[in-house]
């Protein structure tokens, strides 16, 4: 007959020789969102079209990023800045109006704000992702304070 | 299969690394803009007599656009010498009429005078940017006008202030 004693050794040993692997995968997917600067489109007069280009050095979104390994990066735009009031602004964004770059302003990948985007990351490394954008006031757009927000988004593929 | 080997079977299945948990996160940044006040006079078209001949009446139009998205209210910071002219013989005061007009043609809100120092105009802020014009129509009568010739001139100061 087999001694019970025997097999719980071995069981203890399979145990303690997988647990801590199972520990090391989980410490690989740290992801962070720091913002840095917000979209601002400064004064505007009425019945204007402004456009904030990634370029844009003091006008455009800036939030740094960090992670290891690919990351799906993607937004909730809103469609307009709005007053207390309910006054409103359309804001517009499309292809070219997002960029991933280095903290010294070397462009790593243009990105769509449109759609989903597969980056990657390197292990110890913030990146910078930048947002530009267009307002469309009309001769009826009201003086005011008008704001919105946007939302990004970081998950690991097949979240 | 007696009871460790099960055991032990059991706990190599949970043991296994298990795929990384799944991970996503979000942040928020704001998007401003202001839209500014829009107040300000234009290029004023000056208001003539012309040429003037002694013991005649005369008249004359002129203008000065503003262009605001708030509310306004005109002044005549002068009075009674609104529009005074000086020259060689002395001041001539015309009769005025005035007001604003969406066009520089016609007086649409009259001032309640022309001559006086005092608030003479309100209007509501529009509901989107507008420029709309005031307007003095000048008249001097013929007996005004007998005086020693020479170029008689003077100023309209309007003030316009938001509301």
């Amino acid at each position: 007959m087999t001694t019970s004693r025997t097999g719980l050794h071995a069981l203890f040993a399979l145990l303690l020789a997988s647990w801590p692997t199972a520990v090391a995968a989980q410490a690989t997917q740290s992801l962070s969102i720091v913002p840095v600067q917000d979209l601002a489109f400064g004064l505007l007069l009425p019945g204007r079209r402004e456009a904030i280009t990634i370029n844009d050095v003091s006008r455009r979104a800036v939030v740094a990023l960090a992670g290891s390994g690919p990351i799906d990066v993607s937004l909730v735009l809103p469609d307009a800045l709005e007053t207390h009031a309910g006054d409103r602004i359309q804001l517009h964004f499309s292809t070219g109006d997002a960029a991933l770059l280095t903290t010294g302003g070397t462009t790593l990948s243009p990105l769509d704000p449109l759609q989903v985007n597969r980056v990657l990351l390197a292990d110890d490394r913030t990146v910078l992702f930048v947002l530009g954008g267009t307002a469309v006031t009309s001769h009826a757009t009201r003086p005011g304070h008008y704001t919105a927000r946007v939302t990004l988004l970081l998950s690991n593929p097949g979240t | 299969m007696n009871r460790s080997t099960r055991l032990l079977a059991l706990i190599a299945a949970l043991a296994l690394p298990s795929v990384a948990g799944a991970q996503s996160i979000t942040g928020s940044i704001s998007a401003t803009a202001d839209i500014a006040t829009v107040f300000s006079f234009g290029a004023p078209s000056a208001l003539s007599f012309g040429t003037v001949t002694p013991g005649t009446a005369a008249t004359g139009s002129g203008y000065i656009p503003l262009s605001r998205n708030v509310g306004v209210i005109y002044s005549l910071p002068d009075g009674a010498t609104t529009g005074q002219l000086s020259g060689p013989g002395g001041n001539l005061q015309p009769t005025y009429t005035c007001g604003v007009g969406a066009t520089n043609a016609a007086i649409v809100s009259p001032f309640t005078n022309c001559n006086t120092a005092v608030n003479q105009l309100t209007l509501a802020a529009p509901t989107g940017l507008l420029t709309e014009f005031v307007i003095f129509n000048g008249s001097l009568a013929a007996g005004q006008t007998n005086v020693a010739p020479g170029i008689y001139s003077g100023t309209i100061r309007v003030t316009a202030t938001p509301n």
